[in-house]
């Protein structure tokens, strides 16, 4: 009895060791590849010569690309056009992707089909802007409020005796619009009842060139003109730099270009707070694989800003945001 | 003896020899394997990272080498351009030219020089530098179309006299060129070279790229570097020297300048933007050419070459997990292939125990029988021609001898026996013979001739029974002859005290009986019964048989025993000087011997009213005759 014990005892060890040997070898060996996890991403617009587009679009994909996760990038041509972008993002649930990145066009139209994405089990990922109901998803946005503080922290030194201020936007009602006018007005501080008007381009050069006109004419009192974006910044600076107002009038803005470069060198712009687009899809699509593959994911990741200034704009730092390095390798 | 003390413990465990082989192998081989696959592991891994180490330091190298040539190649192009008398020409023209191109913008002006040979010459001039310029043109796009990897190319003097890629582009109007840093670096160099690490290329009208600047100063006319002649390199080259040369999927070379600014890498974007970190710190502190660092899970190996040339250094980041995956083959082949000798190690110690523990067994069970004390079939079958074999060898001649000592014992004791019983009958007891003598004396004195006749026939008859034969065993009805002779002379000798009866089935007559069975039952009804009883004594002798026994008693009507005696009856081998040799005791030990424990004497007798002796034997007589 006690030898058949003993035997026993001992073929079971040698099963136990030859098995915790393939278990091993198996651990060691038998790592399966990560999951390849398709993701849409719905920008605000598609536009080749719009360089925040374009830079967080590339960021994204090589987000995507770092995690072998393939992305499929749809959009409106016009960033105001937000109808068609929900009906973009209704179309995309169709298609059922493990996640949706969505720049959402307006800050309550959107809620609807975006609650539709959660709905379908979709992993949801809101970047640059954000809507009016908290979905309790991840945001990866610059901090918007604090951006627009040190615009307008940076804008009081241009603020004279007898100065006003214009405001022009880029569409009303979207969140980073309200943010950034709330955060400038913080930044301005006892200046921001100096802000006679505001007023919104629907992100278009041409409208933004013409408004200004029309505000250079109806405001004559106005010597500082805030904008919140891109399409904004270079349509007031177009139209004070072709009026010849540049040394008159003061213009601060959002967002980088190359003409928005050419217009700070030209002394046009006096500042601009550029974003990090390329950070903003980058960490998007980060975020979202994170939220895949079941890790913690943030719910607000500030993908950062940085004002620029003629004086710093060749600086490192500066350059390095300022310049995209795209598609140059 | 301590120091053994645990070891011992561990294989006295077992009860099997073959258990404590099988185990001590298997712990044996398994330490063995273990230790050389850690051996082996721990070398392979070195030898792994070693050999990429070198291999990834030979591919940097090279990398390195190319860039090194690649640099040279565009010096070269520079030299051939700053070298041509076309670019001083364009740049730095004579004073006439100066002023003529000039008084071109301000008509006011050449009503100074108003000279007409002044005029001529610079017209002359004025084609001079048109053809100068269309030259470097030319020359410009010559190289540019050629190649890919340039963004600009252009010559500026220092007093703002350019000439930029086609022509049609000029330089900025809110930058000074001669504030860039590499424009004053090649002025500034000794060689009138420079070479800037990345940077925005902002000179140039709507540029903007990320370029390298290759910077060489131009010499004016006066032997003064009065201007600079730079190539906007892209990261097309770049690039593809850095990714010709792949170091393992994962892995990828950049390239950071003296200072620690990163000039290329593949994912220049993540590094801009700050998602990205590379250690560019460690790597510039660092003193050898490579170094192992350990980020999270991920072990990194990073190859630094540094040019003399640029001032580059050309770092290889190649993932230990990547270069080691050669060495996970090599460990599954290993793991496999240990996992495999130990199966059969295992198997065969397992057998080879069994062969060698086998006729242990085989010899521990035959020993066992002996044991028992069946010698005859203990002999063990020989296997083997080793040890074992000697130990069943000698053990098989030992249980050989074993059993003939025994039969000897045996033949001897039964000799032995005989020789015993043999003289016990050979000497009849004297003070029988000379009693019964001095009877026939007596009788033949008084003339009773008949009587001495009968006496002397039957003592006749009891000596040649006695002697006839030496076989143990006779007939019933011999033993019954014998013990009526006794009693003849018995019955004469005590006249009127003895009477007897033989009342003895006839279908047991021819049944065997050990010899002189029943005699000394007689004699001990007489001697101990009748002898001393007053008045007649009757012996009565009855026999028949029950079931396969056979049952005799010898019963009397004497004065029987007391307990006492009784219970020592069968005490010693103490012989009573008158009894005819054969003793009680002798018939019981020899009944026993013969036919076993169950057969027997059993004596009943009461004091005053006679004893009866009874004697059972076997009817069948199953011993074996030797």
């Amino acid at each position: 009895m006690k030898t058949k014990l003993r035997n026993r005892i001992l073929i079971i060890l040698t099963a136990a060791l030859m098995l915790a040997f393939g278990i091993f070898a198996l651990i060691r060996y038998g790592k399966s590849g990560a999951k390849e996890y398709n993701l849409i991403l719905i920008p605000k617009v598609i536009d080749e010569t719009n360089g925040f587009w374009t830079a967080l679009i590339e960021g994204a994909k090589l987000g995507a690309s770092e995690n072998s996760c393939n992305i499929t990038v749809s959009a409106p041509e016009k960033e105001i056009e937000y109808e068609k972008q929900i009906q973009i993002i209704l179309d995309s649930i169709e298609k059922k992707p493990d996640a949706i990145i969505v720049a959402a066009s307006s800050f309550s139209e959107t809620t609807g089909a975006l609650q539709k994405v959660l709905d379908a089990g979709i992993e949801l990922i809101l970047v640059d802007s954000v809507i009016d109901t908290d979905l309790g998803v991840p945001i990866v946005a610059t901090d918007n409020i604090d951006g627009g503080r040190q615009l307008g922290e940076y804008t009081r030194q241009f603020v004279k005796e007898n100065s006003r201020i214009g405001m022009v936007g880029h569409v009303k009602d979207v969140s980073t619009a309200i943010e950034r006018e709330a955060g400038m007005r913080e930044g301005l501080g006892e200046y921001a009842d100096r802000i006679d008007t505001v007023v919104f381009c629907g992100s278009s050069y041409d409208v933004a060139y013409e408004l200004t006109c029309e505000m250079v004419e109806t405001h004559p009192d106005i010597d500082i003109i805030m904008c919140m974006n891109e399409y904004s910044t270079v349509g007031t600076a177009r139209a004070i730099d072709d009026l010849g107002l540049k040394d008159k009038i003061t213009v601060t803005g959002f967002d980088n270009s190359i003409e928005e470069v050419q217009l700070i060198e030209k002394g046009v712009i006096k500042a601009t707070v550029i974003q990090k687009p390329f950070n903003m899809g980058y960490l998007a699509a980060e975020e979202a694989i994170k939220g895949l593959l079941g890790g913690e994911t943030s719910m607000n990741v500030d993908s950062g800003c940085l004002l620029i200034t003629p004086e710093n704009m060749y600086d490192e730092e500066s350059q390095r945001l300022l310049f995209p390095f795209l598609g140059q390798q | 003896m301590e120091k053994e003390g645990k070891g011992r413990k561990i294989f006295e465990g077992f009860r099997k020899i073959q258990s404590t082989i099988t185990f001590s192998f298997s712990l044996l081989i398994i330490a063995t394997v273990v230790i050389f696959l850690g051996i082996a592991l721990n070398n392979t891994r070195k030898t792994i990272l070693d050999s990429s180490i070198s291999y990834t330091r030979q591919i940097i190298r090279q990398v390195n080498y190319d860039i090194d040539s690649y640099i040279t190649n565009m010096e070269n192009i520079s030299s051939v351009i700053v070298g041509s008398p076309d670019v001083s020409n364009f740049l730095f023209p004579d004073e006439g030219q100066n002023a003529l191109q000039t008084s071109e913008e301000k008509d006011e002006d050449k009503e100074k020089y108003g000279v007409s040979v002044i005029i001529n010459n610079a017209a002359e001039a004025i084609d001079e530098v048109a053809v100068s310029r269309e030259r470097i043109l030319s020359q410009f796009k010559t190289i540019t179309e050629s190649r890919g990897d340039i963004y600009n190319i252009a010559a500026v003097a220092n007093s703002g006299r350019a000439i930029v890629n086609d022509g049609s582009e000029g330089l900025t109007d809110f930058i000074d060129v001669k504030n860039l840093d590499w424009y004053k670096a090649a002025l500034d160099s000794e060689t009138g070279i420079a070479l800037s690490s990345s940077h925005v290329q902002n000179a140039i009208v709507s540029s903007y790229k990320w370029v390298i600047t290759l910077s060489r100063a131009i010499y004016g006319k006066d032997g003064k570097r009065d201007g600079v002649f730079f190539i906007d390199l892209n990261y097309n080259s770049i690039s593809d020297l850095c990714n010709n040369n792949p170091i393992g999927t994962k892995g990828y070379i950049f390239i950071i300048d003296d200072e620690g600014n990163v000039v290329y890498h593949p994912k220049q974007q993540l590094m801009y933007g700050g998602l990205l970190t590379e250690k560019i710190p460690e790597i510039l502190e660092n003193d050898a050419d490579y170094m192992l660092t350990q980020e999270g899970s991920a072990s990194k190996l990073y190859t630094m070459s540094k040019s003399e040339k640029t001032g580059w250094i050309v770092v290889g980041v190649t993932f230990t997990d990547e270069l080691l995956a050669g060495m996970r083959q090599a460990q599954r082949i290993y793991l496999i292939v240990a996992a495999g000798l130990l199966i059969i190690v295992i198997l065969l110690s397992a057998i080879i125990s069994r062969r060698i523990t086998k006729p242990i067994a085989m010899l521990r069970d035959s020993m066992r029988k002996m044991e028992e004390g069946s010698i005859s079939d203990a002999s063990v079958e020989i296997t083997t021609q080793n040890e074992i074999g000697d130990l069943s060898r000698s053990f098989n001649a030992m249980t050989v001898r074993i059993r003939e000592l025994m039969s000897q014992i045996v033949y001897e004791q039964d000799e032995k026996r005989k020789s015993e019983l043999r003289a016990m009958l050979a000497q009849i007891n004297p003070h029988f013979l000379y009693n019964t003598l001095d009877s026939i004396i007596w009788m033949a004195e008084s003339g009773r001739n008949k009587e001495v006749v009968v006496m002397t026939a039957a003592l006749a008859r009891l000596f040649r029974q006695s002697i006839s034969n030496d076989k143990e065993q006779m007939t019933i009805e011999d033993e019954l002859e014998y013990v009526r002779n006794y009693l003849t002379i018995q019955k004469m000798r005590y006249a009127d005290k003895l009477e007897y009866s033989i009342n003895v089935d006839s279908d047991i007559l021819k049944v065997d009986i050990i010899k002189f069975a029943l005699q000394p039952l007689v004699e001990n009804a007489i001697y101990h019964g009748i002898k001393y009883k007053e008045g007649k004594g009757t012996i009565e002798i009855s026999g028949h048989a029950e079931g396969d026994r056979v049952v005799l008693s010898v019963s009397d009507d004497g004065v029987g025993m007391d307990d006492e005696t009784l219970s020592r009856i069968f005490d010693g081998n103490k012989k009573d000087e008158r009894s005819n040799g054969v003793g009680i005791t002798n018939v019981q030990s020899r009944i026993k011997l013969y036919y076993g424990e169950e057969y027997g004497l059993e004596f009943a007798s009461e004091k005053g009213k006679g004893t009866v002796a009874t004697l059972t034997i076997p009817r069948e007589k199953n011993i074996d005759e030797n």
